[in-house]
């Protein structure tokens, strides 16, 4: 056995510190989580006296929770599946018409986030006050139309944002698909359903599940639709019970370990079996070349294939937007107009209001830190795994990507138990939130700047080592930028990321350190509809200037490539 | 060669793992100064690993480099020179340009590096340039170059800063047919007035033979010969670089025994065919093989006058080429493949093959 060579170089020492860092920042609070969730003597004691699995027993006295979260997650995974299939068989094999606006405006769902749907969809589908059943009982129904409190409503809404990602996941494989493979069907004399049977399906089976896989993982970590919808009818999915259990008093903090420990044990499985779906089962789809796929004239259905889209999108985008601007606009929100009833009261408050201002600028605070402290760390982690060379850079790669099958939810939880112990005076302040989003932000930004320094021949680099430049010369003067397009990238999603988080700020957030989104769930749960309805669109807003000039960029940056 | 001067690279015992795989299993080899060695062989064969950790930028596993007479890996004193402080150069097989520079920055990166001031490098700068005809494109940003003009620029790049040593990674092999027969003369010359010690791979038979003092073929991670470009087309060592090099024809027997002159040795087929050769010599067993380059070995409808190796043959297929006609032939129970400038012949048809017995080599199994 060979034993690594230790050589103190620059990039050798950068690598080990980082790998510490990072390990660092997801063990630790995975480490506590797991003594939480082993803890059967006195809860309170730390560290704990007795350890043992009872609270895991205990979870079986929750069957109702479990049913609840398998309920929502399959309905949600089902109906996204159905919007994710829909949407890229018609957007990519289709003559549906305006396809390349549908194309880009199917990211839109992803930037509004569950949080905003829940929101506005609580507006239009309460049975009570709902907007939808207000109308239908004005045109003579009795009763509600919709009840969106429960677990298909809470399905619902969660399927609306997650079928953009399922768009995204089979589009890829359906556009990867070299249409020769059934124009050789079809040649050999097969007719178009025969072609469809045996060829199309087969080939986007494996990314078709694997989707299904990943969509459901997601589904399991979900929190912010359940938690909007859920709690009024005291109805729990598994993170939002975990959530109650912290909040109430006095908090079961084994059982919710153990609780959130099990949560990410079923995901971190799912997304394992995903990740073999997607490597094993791909056949010869996906060679990471794009085709042009072939568009079936689909005659007269395209404007029902049309109706679809518009449906998708209405549900997704514009009904919550225009909900939410309605609402925030009145006094009383209602579902009928009236002109006394009209006032941009909401936003003045959400301007002046110390909380709602407070709450904005940390977040934006903490948005700029996140975005430029993590593009530096996570800059430097993708150089290390993809381009060190360094003993140990496969482990440094799995200890990052792990957050990403770890609900944000699960991790603060086991940050908040690790933290309230550190030596250090940090809990409850906006750095022990800047630590956490670093954390569970990981691997969205090392996949970001990853996937530019992928497609960076590594030659260039080299070839500046051959010229005699040393490893910070090398970095300033080639890796930078070059990667630059890739690491703005990069800070803008962080942004993004940091100025919506909710499911790690709601348990981490102190009296002193609140930040926005979780604000906006107090605020709906404590105050005023109208305002809180005026602070998610000024939210939205913020996002929507980051996401813009993100869109600009990118597409400054590929037009460049493509020159 | 100055055989008085030591060698400017040695490298000795040299082993590279890829984590269990094996990709060099023990090479050495040596280079002397100015000199031009060229690493040829197949895919896969380690070329470009032994290049690459002459270069610095793979790590081997065990084994010694020196450059100049000083290490700059030994497996044994644990030392390993970063890449950035060997003072050698390297021409990638994908140019590597940097897109973000113009072709000045290019070329002026390796002067920049060692801090020479603004006059030196753009009098150095122009002066590469020009060697490699590109003085016209100093401004133009690097993605608006072709492939050939790209290949000049980063040839500049990597002599420009007077390196100890010139390493290239199979430089031509991006270009076309043409251009990488023009460029080829154009390295050589150039390579000639620089006067500096260079490294050189490639898996092209023709690349090799035409821009190298010493050829290494690879095999496998070893060795499998080192000669001049004459001794390693027409003296192969064993059946690998007999077909690698070039085409032939194996022929296997046992061998006659002769009392004969010199270096003549014979053998007899299965078939009985008996055929002369020349051992060069290399020890003869009883079981031989000889290899006969595809071009060696004539054909004609009459029978040549010749007293040895001339035997009567039917010819299977004939099949104009352009630069030569290649005829396979049944001999015995072998077939055996015939190039030559000749017309076709028809199929089926019998004629007469001979062979130079001086054509005829021996192989090391």
């Amino acid at each position: 056995m060979r034993l690594p060579r230790v050589t103190f170089s620059a990039p050798a020492i950068a690598g080990a510190l980082v790998a510490v860092i990072a390990g660092l920042l997801v063990l630790y609070p995975v480490a506590y989580l797991l003594q939480a969730a082993l803890n059967t003597g006195d809860p309170e004691a730390r560290p704990p006296t007795e350890y043992g699995f009872e609270n895991f027993a205990g979870l079986l006295n929750y069957p109702q929770i479990i049913l609840n979260t398998l309920t929502v997650s399959v309905a949600a995974t089902v109906m996204a599946l159905v919007f994710g299939f829909l949407m890229a068989w018609i957007l990519t094999r289709t003559n549906v018409p305006a396809r390349r606006f549908f194309e880009q405006a199917m990211v839109v769902p992803y930037y509004l986030t569950p949080l905003l749907g829940a929101l506005a969809w609580s507006l239009l589908g309460t049975p009570e006050s709902g907007f939808l059943n207000q109308v239908y009982r004005a045109l003579g129904g009795s009763g509600y139309l919709i009840n969106i409190n429960s677990a298909y409503g809470i399905a619902w809404v969660m399927a609306l944002f997650e079928g953009s990602v399922a768009f995204v996941m089979i589009g890829a494989v359906m556009k990867s698909m070299d249409p020769a493979l059934e124009e050789a069907s079809q040649v050999m004399g097969a007719s178009r359903w025969r072609t469809m049977l045996r060829v199309t399906l087969p080939l986007v089976l494996p990314g078709v599940l694997g989707a299904a896989v990943f969509v459901f993982a997601e589904m399991l970590g979900s929190f912010a639709a359940a938690l909007v919808l859920g709690l009024p009818d005291r109805y729990y999915v598994v993170t939002t019970a975990i959530y109650q259990l912290t909040q109430q008093y006095p908090p079961k903090i084994p059982l919710a370990a153990a609780m959130g420990t099990s949560l990410f044990v079923v995901m971190f499985v799912t997304l394992f079996i995903y990740r073999r779906i997607i490597t094993a089962g791909s056949y010869v789809t996906i060679t990471g070349k794009a085709f042009r796929p072939r568009v079936n004239d689909v005659g007269r259905l395209k404007y029902a294939l049309l109706a679809v889209c518009l449906f998708y999108l209405a549900c997704s985008v514009v009904l919550p937007l225009l909900t939410l601007l309605y609402a925030s606009i009145q006094n009383i929100s209602t579902a009928f107009p009236s002109a006394s009833n009209f006032t941009l009261t909401h936003f003045r408050t959400a301007f002046t209001m110390n909380a709602a201002t407070t709450a904005l600028g940390n977040s934006l605070w903490l948005g700029l830190w996140t975005a430029t402290l993590g593009v530096l760390l996570m800059g430097l982690i993708s150089w290390i795994i993809y381009r060190s060379r360094l003993p140990g850079s496969s482990v440094i790669e799995y200890i990052v990507m792990f957050p990403q099958s770890v609900p944000r939810l699960i991790f603060a939880f086991g940050m908040m138990w690790a933290w309230l112990i550190f030596p250090i005076p940090i809990y409850g302040t906006l750095w022990l939130l800047l630590i956490a989003y670093l954390t569970v932000f990981l691997p969205l930004g090392v996949r970001t700047i990853s996937g530019v320094m992928l497609q960076i021949d590594k030659s260039l680099e080299e070839c500046a080592q051959m010229c005699g430049a040393g490893w910070g010369y090398r970095i300033r003067t080639v890796t930078v930028p070059l990667l630059w397009p890739g690491l703005v990238a990069a800070w803008l999603l962080l942004f993004v990321a940091s100025i919506r988080e909710l499911g790690a700020s709601i348990l981490l957030m102190g009296p002193h350190s609140k930040v926005i989104t979780p604000s906006i769930v107090e605020s709906w749960f404590a105050s005023s509809t109208e305002l809180t309805a005026a602070m998610a669109l000024i939210q939205t807003l913020v996002v929507a200037i980051a996401v813009s000039i993100l869109l600009a960029v990118t597409r400054r940056a590929t037009a460049h490539i493509t020159d | 060669m100055d055989s008085q001067r030591k060698p400017h690279i040695e490298v000795k015992d040299l082993h590279i793992h890829y984590g269990e795989v094996p990709a060099v299993r023990g090479v050495s080899f040596d280079v002397a100064p100015g000199e031009q060695l060229t690493l040829l062989g197949p895919s896969g064969c380690g070329k470009t690993t032994t290049l690459r950790a002459i270069a610095g930028l793979e790590q081997p596993t065990a084994g010694e480099i020196r450059i100049g007479g000083a290490p700059v890996y030994s497996s044994a004193s644990r030392v390993n020179i970063p890449a950035e402080k060997r003072g050698l150069s390297m021409v990638f097989q994908s140019y590597a340009i940097w897109p973000h520079m113009t072709v000045f920055e290019n070329v002026a990166y390796g002067l920049r590096v060692r801090r020479e001031s603004k006059e030196q490098i753009a009098e150095k700068v122009e002066r590469a340039l020009g060697m490699v005809q590109m003085g016209a494109y100093a401004q133009r940003g690097a993605s608006q170059l072709s492939g050939g003009q790209q290949q000049r620029v980063a040839l500049a790049r990597a002599f420009v800063f007077q390196p100890s040593v010139l390493l290239f990674d199979e430089p031509l092999s991006n270009l076309d047919a043409k251009l990488r027969a023009d460029m080829r003369i154009e390295l050589r010359e150039l390579q000639h007035r620089l006067g500096i010690t260079s490294v050189y791979v490639t898996h092209d038979l023709e690349e090799a033979l035409a821009m190298s003092d010493r050829i290494i073929v690879m095999r496998d991670g070893l060795i499998a010969q080192i000669g001049s470009p004459f001794d390693i087309y027409n003296l192969p060592r064993n059946a690998f670089v007999a077909d690698f090099v070039g085409s032939a024809n194996l022929i296997r027997g046992k061998n006659r025994g002769e009392p004969a002159t010199g270096d003549a040795v014979a053998l007899e087929t299965q078939a009985g065919h008996i055929v002369h050769g020349m051992a060069h010599g290399r020890p003869t067993g009883t079981e031989l093989t000889f290899s006969i380059r595809t071009v060696h070995l004539a054909l004609s409808a009459q029978k040549p006058a010749n007293e040895r190796n001339v035997w009567p043959v039917r010819v299977e297929r004939s099949v104009f080429q352009g630069d030569f006609t290649q005829t396979i032939v049944k001999w015995g129970e072998q077939r055996l493949t015939i190039r030559g400038t000749m017309e076709p012949l028809a199929e089926g048809s019998d004629a007469f093959m001979s062979v130079d017995p001086k054509r005829v080599v021996l192989l090391e199994e």
